[in-house]
C-alpha cells in the first residue's frame, strides 16, 4: 500500500497494511540533525512518512513594521511578535470594538503564494504519500483578532460581535479550503486548541453556541468533497468530544496524555466511528527518554488504539525543537516493527 | 438599614459588571471603609470564582468578566485607599522565564491573585535568571511564581531557582511554578515551593504558603 492508501483506510476506520505514521510539525533543528541541509520534502522521502504536512500559510504573509524587535502584522491586522521560537505572539489585536467590523477588510483566500508549498506537494507526492493541508479553526483566528481575552468576554458581553467575526472569517475558511481541495489535497486538518490540561476554556453551553457551528461547517465543506478532515485540539476535550465528534470528523490529534486523554479510553468510547493520531508523548518520552521507553511507549499506544483500524501514530503534539532526533527515529522504528496488521503484539 | 457587602459578591458571581459598580457605589455612600468593602464584599466573590473555575463549574469567559467587574470595582474604591490603609495579603511576582506563545493562563493566575487581595506585579515574559535574581534581591516579595509554556523552556524553570541559590536569596521567597507541560512531580524535582495546575488553584495556594488558610 501506499502512504496515501494507508491514511486513507486509517481514517475509514479499517485496517491498512502497517499503521500509518504523521506529524503536524517536525522543527528544523531535529530534520537537520537527521538528515542536514534537508528540505521538508526530502526528509518526508527520506523518513518514508505516509503523510506530508503543509501547515496553513494564511498569516505568513507578515508585514514588517520593525524588523530590530521582530514585531510584524499579520493578514488579519493583529500586530505580533517574534520571540526566540518560531511561532509569535499577538500584541494588538486587530478589531478594538464592533464598529472597527465596519469597515473590516479580511485577507483574500485566493491569493496564489498561500498555496505555492501546497503545490509543489502536490506534484511530489500525489498518489504516493498523503498531501494534508491544514486550516487555521474560526475560533483561533478570531481570538488573534479580536484579543484572546476580550474574545472570551465578548461570548457574555457581545454576542453579536462573536458571531459577525465568526462569519467573516468562517467564509475565509470555507474558501481556503474549497481551494486547497482543488488543488489536490488529500486530507484536511483543522488547526486550534479548545482546550487547557485539565478543562476546555470555554463551556460546553459557549461551544455549541459559537465554536461548532462553523467547525460543522468547514467539515461538511471536506465531506461534501468527498474528502477526509482531522480535528487537531490540546488538552482535555472529553466534556466537548462528543459535539466534536458530530460535526463530523474523521479523525482527532493528538490525545495528549498530561490531559487526560487516554487513548484506550477514546478508542472505547469512539473508537468504532472515529481515527484516532496520536499520542507517544513528546514532553518527557520522545525529548527526555531513552530509547526502551521510546518502544515501550509505541507498542503500548499501539495495543490499545489500532486494533481495527483507525489508529495513525504521531507524536502528542509535535517534533518540537526539544525532541531528541533518535528517539523519533526510534518511534518510527518501532512503529514498524508493531504496526503490522493484523497485529501480533 | 444595614447594607449588605454580601450582594456585591452575589452580583460579581452572576457576572453582572455594572451591577458590582452601582453597589460598591453606594456602599462607598453609606460610608462603609474601603478596605471593608474590597475585604467582604469583592474579594469572597473572586474566592468563589477561584474555586468553580479550579472545579471546572465555570470557564475562562466566566473568571474574566468577574475579573471585569472587580477591577471597575476597584478603580472606584482605589482613591479612598492610601499607601497605609489598604492591606494587602501579600506581595506576589509572576514572570515567565522563556518565551511566550500567548499569556492567557498567567494572566488569569494574575487576575484571580489580585481578586483575593494579593499585590501582584507582572514581571513579563522572556526574564533571564540574572535579572529574576536582581528583582528577589531588591524587593520585598513573598512569593515568586515562575511559568514556561514550552517543553523547550522548562528547563530555565530549573536554572532560575539554581540561580536564587547560588545568590543566596531562595531563601526570602516561596516559589510556584505552572505552565502547561509543569507538572507536580517537575516542580518538586526542581525544590520549587509549590505547584498549581490553573489559576484557581493557583490563587488558593499562595495564600497557603503565606500562612493563610
Amino acid at each position: 500500500m501506499t502512504g496515501k492508501e494507508r491514511i486513507l483506510k486509517a481514517l475509514q476506520v479499517q485496517e491498512p497494511d502497517l499503521i500509518p505514521m504523521m506529524e503536524l510539525m517536525i522543527d528544523k533543528k531535529v530534520k537537520d540533525a537527521i538528515l542536514p541541509n534537508s528540505t521538508y520534502e526530502e526528509f518526508m522521502d527520506y523518513l518514508d512518512m505516509d503523510a506530508a504536512v503543509v501547515v496553513d500559510r494564511t498569516v505568513e504573509k507578515f508585514e514588517a513594521l520593525d524588523e530590530a524587535k521582530g514585531i510584524v502584522r499579520d493578514q488579519w491586522g493583529t500586530i505580533r511578535q517574534f520571540g526566540k521560537e518560531a511561532t509569535s505572539h499577538p500584541i494588538q489585536s486587530a478589531i478594538q470594538s464592533e464598529k472597527d467590523l465596519d469597515s473590516y477588510n479580511p485577507p483574500d483566500p485566493d491569493l496564489e503564494f498561500r498555496y505555492g508549498v501546497l503545490k509543489s506537494f502536490v506534484k511530489r507526492f500525489k498518489g504516493h504519500r498523503a498531501v494534508v493541508a491544514s486550516v487555521t479553526d474560526v475560533f483561533t483566528i478570531c481570538q488573534a483578532i479580536r484579543g484572546t481575552e476580550q474574545y472570551f468576554i465578548d461570548y457574555i458581553e457581545n454576542p453579536s460581535l462573536v458571531d459577525r467575526l465568526n462569519e467573516i472569517v468562517l467564509k475565509y475558511n470555507l474558501k481556503y479550503i474549497r481551494n486547497c481541495l482543488e488543488i489536490g489535497a488529500d486530507v484536511i486538518v483543522i488547526s486550534g486548541d479548545y482546550a487547557a490540561n485539565e478543562e476546555p476554556m470555554m463551556s460546553p453551553r459557549h461551544f455549541k453556541r459559537y465554536i461548532f457551528p462553523p467547525l460543522k461547517a468547514m467539515v461538511s465543506e471536506v465531506k461534501n468533497r468527498g474528502s477526509y478532515c482531522i480535528k487537531h485540539t490540546d488538552g482535555n476535550i472529553w466534556k466537548l468530544f462528543d459535539m466534536i465528534v458530530e460535526s463530523g470528523i474523521d479523525g482527532i490529534h493528538p490525545l495528549e496524555p498530561v490531559a487526560g486523554m487516554d487513548i484506550g479510553e477514546v478508542k472505547k468510547k469512539y473508537g468504532d466511528r472515529l481515527c484516532l493520531m496520536g499520542n507517544i508523548d513528546c514532553g518527557y518520552t520522545l525529548s527526555w527518554g531513552t530509547l526502551e521507553e521510546v518502544r515501550k511507549e509505541v507498542k503500548e499506544c499501539i495495543q490499545r488504539a489500532a486494533p481495527g483500524g483507525g489508529h495513525i501514530v504521531a507524536s502528542s503534539n509535535s517534533i518540537h525543537s526539544s525532541v531528541n532526533p533518535q528517539n523519533f527515529l526510534e518511534m518510527i522504528k518501532a512503529t514498524r516493527e508493531y504496526g503490522k496488521y493484523p497485529l501480533s503484539v | 438599614m444595614m447594607f449588605d457587602l454580601k450582594e456585591i459578591s452575589k452580583r460579581l458571581l452572576e457576572l453582572n459588571v455594572s451591577k458590582v459598580e452601582q453597589l460598591t457605589k453606594e456602599a462607598i455612600n453609606f460610608g462603609i471603609p474601603a478596605q471593608k468593602i474590597l475585604k467582604e464584599g469583592l474579594i469572597p466573590g473572586m474566592e468563589q470564582v477561584g474555586v468553580l473555575f479550579k472545579d471546572g463549574e465555570i470557564y475562562i469567559p466566566e473568571v474574566l468578566v468577574a475579573a471585569k467587574a472587580m477591577k471597575s470595582a476597584m478603580s472606584l474604591l482605589q482613591p479612598l485607599f492610601n499607601k497605609e490603609s489598604m492591606k494587602y495579603l501579600g506581595k506576589v511576582a509572576i514572570v515567565t522565564v522563556e518565551g511566550d506563545l500567548h499569556d492567557i493562563g498567567k494572566n488569569l493566575v494574575i487576575l484571580m491573585m489580585q481578586g483575593i487581595g494579593f499585590e501582584v506585579i507582572d514581571l513579563g515574559i522572556d526574564q533571564p535568571s540574572e535579572k529574576i535574581v536582581e528583582f528577589v534581591k531588591q524587593t520585598d516579595i513573598q512569593i515568586l511564581g515562575l511559568s514556561a509554556l514550552l517543553t523547550t523552556t522548562m528547563p530555565k524553570l530549573r536554572e532560575t531557582i539554581d540561580a536564587l541559590i547560588t545568590a543566596g536569596v531562595r531563601e526570602r521567597v516561596k516559589i510556584m511554578v505552572g505552565g502547561a507541560p509543569v507538572t507536580q512531580k517537575y516542580a518538586t524535582e526542581i525544590g520549587a515551593d509549590a505547584y498549581a495546575p490553573n489559576a484557581g488553584a493557583a490563587a488558593e495556594k499562595a495564600k497557603t504558603l503565606i500562612g493563610y488558610a
